[in-house]
């Protein structure tokens, strides 16, 4: 029953979408699982063209696109053929960033902020003197 | 709109056509230099069928120059590019073409430099004379034909371009000159887009010249503008040429530091990237700034200056042509002090609690408290004292409310206690520091116008090279970067002269120009009025002061000094601060502090956490002379005004403001709440303070004060300024004057 429930199986009741994905995923390939999860299948005969490639998101009650990560994004769009394994290994190990996904309407904690911004948790101190400060006194 | 343009849309590719010179490859058209270009002969012979225009329209001079005819008879007409100017003997070619209204290429040239004719970059064709002319080295003679369009000239500079291109690295990008830098501009006009220099670029190991000029020898392009600054300008040998050929550099003979006052300047005059500020290394973008024309505090000679700010930040200081005041030179501690600006800030009211802690408060409660004691106490036990950098403004607002409180103590430090007040020359330097250049002798008493005035003694120096004026100079022992006769260190030596005993005498006595500087260190001594009426003797004596020459001079320590006497800061009684009660000090760093009772209420307004906020009850935090629009007068009495570049920090406000504030909480509300209205306050007092940019000379001369009865002491004069570099509050809270005195002042 956890498992089920792990797996996104209760989920399903609600959610045509992800039942939708389920049925599809039967008899198709698993080509992939990225960092976060996301399962990425293919399956060539019997579907669609273009409806070959799809992916099924580890988070099954809060999922978007933005969830894929940057190196399976191109295999998910038929941009590349590469997997998004074989284009992780060219990823700069020096100054790559981590994927984030987009945390749009989920709160000011997560919504990306420029550096002067007022909700800027890490606000740079624009004071550009030193006051004199009256300790010694 | 409307049929014009379409019309000219319509014409415009067909015009093109018809136009182009070889319609084959006009679809392809690339950057191709042809043949016909490359010979200058052939394309010169082409330009010249079209006959010379017969009526030129008139032209303006470059930057606005005036060609001033010592001699009528001496002038002479050249023609510059077919236009006749008229210019007077001796002029070079490079002169007569910008009076010409054409600008010449130049890196070497400087105006204020003496010729060095070495960067080529200024060539242009003469006719009848077989090669181009470096016109800065070549002296127009009457009727020569100056082409300085020709496509000689063009490639003659071109290929000066590309030489001094060889060796120049491509490092523009990572340059601090990058924006205002002669060779990257004069590139675009005169520079090939592809090089054609293979080899290894050369590289010259950078030198240290201490903590304000950063050099990148690499980039140098020889023009020795820094090594004649160095030597005609600052007076210092440090500066040379070493080597020949590739192997030429500029350096220190042996490793040292540039020990000039003026050094700065040498970023200023190089036209490449190669002496650059290092303060200012990589901190900001010239384009990214905003210049403020202001004026320095830090002396007073009341420099001109431009603010560079970026943001509430000032990124640089650096300096604004006044013929009359600076040239074009700044004295390090005005280009560098700004870092002082930025730190030790006061920028919240405050009040000493009774645990002897201050606490920051509003400006409400710290008005409300300052005007409670001032009330308590009796009016001739408050005492107010303005600082160094006071501006004319606050000193008459400070004037106006001591006085409405009843008391006349407020005086200017620097100005000691008895100051001569009463007529304007007893302290101005009468003979403004422009005049300077005519004299032919100067006596300096108790004055070291090197750390007192940088920009005097660059003026005396000036007078000392081009007229070989004798200079003596009677005070302690000191290093004058010119030829002097170290007459005496004290008051004997000025009497011996004062009885034509000495031999200085007769050399001041035969001069026709005589100028005595007298320091305003003197203003402190006791016997003050005896020395000033034994210089007056002298004067006298010597006739340094006549109707068409007024040569005694006094040179004030303080950008605020002359302004204050002008206003009349002059105290009631000599000892007032000693009982006082209620001490309002503006800005007052320099006074002594030993002197106040220990239950003298001490009020601070000033913009630094200097020496005196130590002793204060109530701090007041003010605006500094880069945030706030105050009027300065400077010693030889040029009353100019300095504008705001950044906001002020935190709470502070103006000074002026603060004052006319207390004195509505105090109940005495003065009659002014806008500058012009304390501008026009001033105007009744000392009008001449309100006449900016002018100099309002001395009517009357010193030879109507009765002569003093005091006794002359012989103790020697002590020197004024210990330190050039830490003067006044802000340069002491800067860190860039803190390392320049560590490391450049004599031990």
């Amino acid at each position: 029953m956890a498992e089920l429930k792990e797996e996104g199986y209760l989920r399903c009741l609600p959610d045509g979408n992800l039942l939708q994905t389920k049925i599809h995923n039967i008899g198709a390939r698993l080509v992939g699982v990225d960092k976060f999860g996301n399962k990425y299948y293919e399956k060539l005969e019997g579907v669609q063209y273009g409806r070959h490639r799809w992916v099924e998101y580890a988070e099954k009650s809060r999922y978007n696109a933005s969830q894929v990560p940057a190196e399976w994004h191109g295999w998910l769009h038929f941009i590349t053929d590469h997997t998004g394994d074989e284009l992780l290994l060219l990823k700069p190990k020096r100054y790559g960033l981590d994927h984030k996904q987009n945390f749009s309407g989920e709160g000011d904690a997560f919504i990306y902020h420029s550096k002067g911004h007022a909700l800027n948790p890490g606000q740079r101190d624009w004071t550009r003197y030193q006051p004199w400060q009256p300790t010694k006194a | 709109m409307g049929l014009g343009l379409l019309a000219s849309k319509a014409m415009r590719p067909a015009s093109r056509i018809f136009n182009s010179q070889n319609p084959r490859n006009f679809l392809f058209r690339t950057i191709v230099s042809k043949p016909e270009l490359q010979k200058p002969e052939t394309s010169a012979a082409q330009a010249q069928p079209d006959p010379p225009p017969v009526d030129l329209p008139p032209r303006t001079p470059v930057a606005g120059a005036r060609v001033h005819f010592p001699n009528p008879d001496d002038a002479i007409e050249v023609f510059v590019d077919g236009y006749p100017v008229k210019i007077p003997k001796g002029m070079t070619v490079l002169q007569a073409c910008e009076v010409a209204g054409v600008d010449i290429p130049r890196f070497c040239y400087h105006s204020r430099l003496s010729i060095a004719g070495n960067c080529r970059m200024c060539l242009v064709e003469v006719e009848k004379s077989p090669k181009p002319v470096a016109s800065c080295a070549m002296p127009a003679l009457p009727g020569m034909k100056i082409k300085t369009d020709t496509p000689v000239a063009k490639k003659a500079r071109e290929g000066v371009m590309e030489f001094l291109l060889m060796n120049h690295p491509l490092d523009c990008p990572i340059c601090d000159q990058g924006g205002e830098c002669d060779l990257q501009d004069q590139s675009m006009a005169f520079g090939s887009d592809r090089g054609r220099f293979t080899e290894m670029k050369r590289s010259v190991v950078d030198k240290n010249l201490g903590p304000l000029v950063k050099t990148v020898m690499t980039r140098c392009i020889q023009c020795t503008r820094c090594v004649r600054f160095a030597t005609e300008v600052a007076g210092v040998q440090d500066l040379g040429m070493l080597g020949r050929g590739s192997g030429e550099e500029i350096g220190t003979y042996v490793e040292k530091l540039m020990t000039s006052e003026l050094s700065g300047n040498v970023i200023d005059i190089c036209p490449v990237g190669a002496l650059t500020s290092k303060p200012f290394a990589f901190k900001a973008r010239n384009w990214e700034l905003k210049g403020t024309e202001s004026i320095d505090v830090t002396d007073a000679v009341g420099s001109n200056i431009r603010i560079d700010s970026r943001g509430p930040e000032v990124m640089r200081i650096v300096p604004r042509l006044n013929e009359d005041i600076n040239e074009e030179w700044i004295s390090d501690k005005t280009r560098f002090c700004y870092d002082g600006l930025k730190r030790q800030r006061l920028n919240d009211p405050m009040i000493r609690g009774a645990d002897g802690r201050f606490k920051v408060v509003s400006w409400r409660d710290a008005l409300a408290v300052v005007a409670e004691v001032a009330h308590q106490v009796k009016p001739e036990e408050i005492v107010g004292v303005a600082g160094k950098l006071s501006d004319a403004e606050s000193m008459m607002a400070l004037k106006d409310f001591l006085n409405r409180m009843g008391s006349n103590n407020i005086w200017c430090e620097g100005t000691g206690m008895n100051p001569n007040a009463d007529l304007r020359s007893g302290y101005l330097m009468n003979t403004s520091i422009a005049g300077l250049e005519k004299a032919d002798v100067f006596l300096l008493v108790g004055t070291q116008p090197r750390v007192e005035a940088a920009m005097v003694n660059a003026r005396i120096r000036k007078t000392v090279r081009a007229n070989q004026a004798k200079v003596g100079y009677i005070g302690p022992e000191t290093d004058l970067n010119y030829d002097h006769q170290h007459l005496g260190t004290g008051p004997q030596t000025l009497l011996e002269i004062a009885e034509r005993r000495h031999p200085f005498y007769s050399t001041l006595a035969n001069a026709k120009h005589p100028v005595i500087i007298v320091g305003a260190g003197l203003f402190e001594r006791e016997d003050k009025d005896t020395i000033f009426s034994t210089v007056e003797t002298i004067a006298e004596n010597a006739k340094v002061v006549r109707p068409d020459w007024n040569g005694l001079n006094v040179l004030l320590l303080n950008a605020a000094q002359a302004a204050a006497l002008d206003l009349g800061l002059v105290p009631e009684s000599g000892n007032s601060i000693e009982s006082a009660k209620f001490v309002y000090l503006m800005g007052a760093d320099d006074v002594n502090l030993d002197k106040i009772p220990g239950d003298a209420f001490v009020v601070y307004q000033g913009h630094h956490g200097d020496r005196s906020v130590y002793r204060a009850n109530v701090i007041f935090p003010a605006a500094a002379f880069s945030e706030k629009e105050g009027i300065y007068e400077n010693t030889e009495g040029y009353a100019q005004q300095t504008f705001p570049a950044v906001p002020t920090v935190g709470d502070a406000r103006d000074d002026w403001k603060i004052i006319r504030a207390l004195s509505e909480v105090a109940g005495i509300k003065l009659p002014y709440d806008s500058l012009g209205a304390i501008r026009a306050r001033i105007r009744t007092v000392a009008p001449n303070l309100v006449h900016l940019d002018e100099r309002e000379p001395a009517t009357f001369t010193a030879s109507l004060k009765p002569a003093s009865s005091q006794k002359i002491t012989l103790t020697p004069f002590e020197n004024v300024v210990e330190n050039f570099y830490m003067t006044d509050s802000i340069t002491r809270a800067s860190k860039i004057m803190a390392q320049c005195s560590a490391l450049l002042t004599k031990k």
